[in-house]
């Protein structure tokens, strides 16, 4: 299933890692950034902990060049992140920095889109507002003489980081 | 549609390289899309469920907005283009603002909202690249789904250029760039946003909207005000139906597996102060929703697959074929939602192949809309002549052939070929040679027989074609079907099945023709029917039931004779016995003393009648010949029966695609199975100076049968 998924991801252009740890992941994610400003204001608290970035170091999603999120599942099919985007504030994040990088427990991840159909609707029917993504590779987009071109509007990379029990507080 | 716009286009180098790339490059990623995917029951699904949401649409849109509104949004039915215009305008002033950011929808771009909101004061400002580019151009998309397929890069750096008044190379990544940098701004001082949504659900009075740029994310989220204008038709009851939506609109659109971002929406998530408004729109989508004949139309998920594969979309274009909505459905849904006088011409663009009802991701029978919409067009001229008085009147008609065999003779070329006709018939014979009318039909040199014997019986149903300027393939039918063991009769009084009326919406002498063929076909009791030519096979079978159904007594006759109706094909790879006919098969290429010839399959054939290995079977086990298949073997010709009058400079392009792919066979022989595509294929190679002969398997049949 993870191997599926790897190569679907692939084949849309996302950049997939395994990690043993958060620690592992941090340096990965501080090297993409170069520097740059990040946003992580969709990450939960424990993992914003762990990668050691407190809130204040957290910039304006028009100013990030880094935006990292976690998925709450995998699409093997199709390659495809489910991301929570509720937060506004977040969800601008992630289709305006140009970097999106999005840590995924690989035991979320099923088979076909079908499969994450009870919990979509769950998402949808539990609460009064929701607002969230299949995220399936970088933006993209063919419209001038249909040629595949990267990063239009949204991010121009998109990175997986892939650790087991990552969901987990 | 005047034919100096359609020349036009068919003399646009760029358009033309674009559209043929992309009909090359789609099917290969629609089938690689669609891996391990079973199309045929997801669509069936699909046109199921929306079968039903259409027949309980005001349930649905009640339903939604209650749940839509248990959200906080606010929802805004819309009868009218001018309601939702107006409604949205309102909604724009009552937040002081004047500057709308918009991701792509088809419904702003049907109710041309963009001008109104302009001549009002308010800026917008479209963000899908595609849009963009049409709206510097001025323009309207030239398909739904890649808006701009029209535009080079170099139109579009000119456009670039101006706009942003800096010099902008023709280069794709960096126009891609050029658009990211000097949108971004307009997501971020946009005050209102405004998307469509691929699908609504009734049940949690959600959005999905499925795209690929990110910018869709980005109107929906920076704005304070989002408004999303959805036509009512793309509600649905729940998670469940939205789900096929989603798995199916990507792969049959662009052949991808899913887009970059699929968006769920449910009420508004953009913190104090923001709103979301969710326009309904109808604009005759209720009516729609509700009528027998055209309802279906609805069930469309604006994949724009039937462009796709549209081979006259191929040849003109979007600008041509549509009006605002483009492709086969577009011809369909203009009459509704933007009146007849606006569809009158684009209706007759089609060419009448199906390639389009293949691929439908709502299995919606666009090709038959299209046909019964053209009841409903003002007829031109002289058509209810040549329909309601000679096709009806046999004798009238035959005589009038007959007549045209002696009017014909100075305008023979070498081999009695035609290669001119005079004035406006001349582009008639463009980019072809027309076979003579033969100086005796078949009707003349055949004798009137009734069954005497204890063989299977056959009633042969000719055709005019076959008729009048193919008697020997006549005579090959006929012979080679009694050399299989059939006894064979052939009524002198059949006549015309039809089609040219009903294609030109001429429904009641098409009804006409199905009485008198029926009176005559069922007169006898034989065991077959059988036609050579499909859409003969396609009038007999399908068509004469449906016109009919009205007509209890005629429909019973229908229905009786639609059971015996078969093609030459079909009804002749029953006689191959597979044990004696394949000993020099195993491997079938490359078989000592095989003739190795291609197939062109007839579009009537099969996707009319479902008819595509039986062919093949005959030809290699009874003819003994090897197939060599060529690229795009079931694409349409271009002949289309009358379509090749009335729009000869399409056809002729259609035609030099066909011949294109025949030609690099490397054969010397190109089977068919209709009369039409013979005439047109066997024309089109003689005026490129092929030498390649083009034979209907009957005759194929009848020379290997004679041989022994």
């Amino acid at each position: 299933m993870c191997d599926r998924f790897r190569l679907a991801a692939e084949a849309v252009g996302a950049v997939i890692k395994h990690f043993s740890c958060i620690g592992e992941a941090r340096d990965y994610l501080m090297g993409i950034a170069g520097g740059g400003a990040v946003s992580c204001s969709t990450l939960p608290t424990h993992l914003r902990d762990a990668l050691a970035i407190d809130a204040s170091g957290t910039a304006v999603p028009a100013d990030a060049v880094l935006c990292i999120s976690r998925a709450e599942a995998g699409i093997a099919a199709t390659g495809s992140l489910l991301i929570d985007l509720k937060g506004p504030e977040g969800r601008a994040a992630t289709a305006l920095a140009p970097i999106h990088a999005v840590f995924l427990d690989p035991t979320t991840i099923v088979p076909t889109l079908y499969d994450l159909g009870e919990r979509l609707n769950r998402m949808l029917t539990s609460g009064d507002q929701a607002y969230f993504s299949l995220t399936t590779g970088p933006s993209r987009t063919a419209d001038i003489e249909r040629v595949l071109t990267i990063g239009v509007h949204g991010p121009i990379e998109l990175h997986i980081l892939m650790i087991e029990g990552c969901c987990h507080e | 549609m005047s034919n100096a716009t359609i020349q036009n286009k068919i003399n646009d180098t760029f358009l033309r390289r674009a559209l043929k790339n992309f009909a090359a490059a789609y099917p290969v990623a629609r089938a690689k899309a669609f891996e391990g995917v079973d199309f045929e029951a997801l669509r069936s699904r699909i046109a199921q469920n929306k079968q039903i949401a259409l027949q309980q649409m005001p349930d649905l849109i009640a339903r939604f907005t209650a749940s839509a509104e248990r959200t906080g949004a606010k929802v805004h039915f819309c009868r009218r283009p001018e309601d939702a215009r107006a409604v949205m305008l309102e909604i724009i002033r009552s937040k002081g603002a004047d500057f709308l950011v918009k991701s792509k929808a088809m419904t702003s771009e049907e109710i041309d909202l963009n001008h109104y909101l302009e001549a009002n004061g308010v800026r917008c400002l479209e963000t899908d690249l595609g849009e963009w580019i049409i709206q510097l151009a001025g323009e309207r998309p030239s398909h739904m789904v890649m808006p701009a397929i029209h535009k080079n890069k170099e139109d579009v750096a000119e456009l670039f250029s101006k706009a942003t008044g800096s010099d902008c190379p023709p280069d794709i990544p960096f126009l891609v760039q050029k658009a990211r940098e000097t949108l971004r701004s307009g997501f971020l001082e946009g005050q209102v946003g405004m998307s469509g949504a691929n699908v609504a659900m009734a049940d949690s009075g959600a959005l999905a909207i499925i795209t690929n740029e990110g910018n869709g994310r980005l109107v929906t989220t920076l704005p304070r005000t989002h408004i999303a204008l959805i036509g009512v038709e793309k509600i649905v009851p729940s998670m469940t139906e939205a789900l096929d939506v989603i798995e199916v609109l990507p792969k049959n659109a662009t052949g991808q597996k899913l887009t970059s971002y699929v968006s769920f929406i449910k009420g508004s998530t953009g913190g104090d102060g923001h709103e979301l408004h969710i326009v309904l729109l109808d604009n005759g989508r209720m009516d729609l929703a509700a009528n027998p004949d055209f309802g279906q139309a609805l069930q469309c998920v604006k994949c724009g697959a039937c462009a796709n594969v549209c081979p006259i979309y191929e040849i003109v274009g979007g600008h041509v074929f549509g009006h605002i909505y483009v492709g086969g459905i577009g011809l369909v849904l203009t009459p509704f939602f933007h009146g007849m006088d606006k569809a009158e011409e684009i209706l007759k663009l089609c060419i009448g192949c199906r390639k389009c009802n293949e691929v439908c991701a709502a299995k919606i029978d666009i090709e038959g809309l299209i046909v019964d919409l053209r009841d409903k067009i003002r007829k031109p001229f002289g058509q209810t002549f040549m329909f309601g008085t000679m096709m009806k009147n046999r004798t009238l008609f035959h005589t009038t052939l007959r007549a045209a065999y002696l009017a014909q003779k100075p305008l023979q070329g070498d081999g009695g070929r035609i290669r001119h006709l005079p004035l406006m018939f001349d582009a008639l014979a463009a980019g072809k040679s027309l076979p003579p009318i033969a100086e005796k039909p078949y009707r003349d040199l055949v004798q009137e027989k009734r069954f005497s014997s204890q063989k299977e019986r056959v009633l042969f149903y000719s055709g005019c074609l076959a008729d009048f300027v193919y008697p020997e393939l006549c005579m090959d039918t006929a012979e080679s079907l009694e050399r299989l063991g059939y006894e064979v009769v052939f009524p002198k009084k059949q006549s015309c099945c039809g089609i040219p009326a009903r294609y030109s919406g001429e429904m009641d002498v098409a009804r006409d023709m199905a009485r008198i063929n029926l009176d005559v076909l069922l007169e006898q009791e034989a065991d077959y029917v059988v036609t050579i030519c499909p859409t003969c096979s396609i009038s007999l079978k399908h068509d004469f039931p449906k016109l009919l159904a009205k007509e209890s007594d005629y429909h019973a006759k229908a229905e009786k004779l639609a059971a015996k109706v078969f093609n030459y094909s079909e009804l002749v790879a029953r006689k191959i016995d597979f044990d004696s006919a394949q000993p020099t098969d195993g491997s079938l290429s490359g078989v000592e003393g095989r003739t190795i010839i291609t197939y062109h399959d007839s579009c009537h054939l099969k996707r009319g009648c479902g008819v595509f290995e039986e062919p093949r079977t005959v030809l290699t086990g009874l003819v003994g010949a090897q197939i060599r298949e060529m690229t795009d073997c079931d694409k349409c010709c271009g002949f289309g029966g009358s379509y090749s009058l009335k729009y000869p400079e399409i056809a002729r392009e259609v035609l030099l695609n066909k011949i294109e792919n025949i030609k690099a066979t490397g054969t010397t022989t190109v089977a068919v199975d209709c009369p039409g595509c013979r005439m047109q294929i066997e024309g089109g190679l003689e005026a490129v100076g092929a030498n390649l002969r083009v034979e209907h398997t009957a005759s194929l049949v009848a020379q290997s049968l004679r041989r022994g």
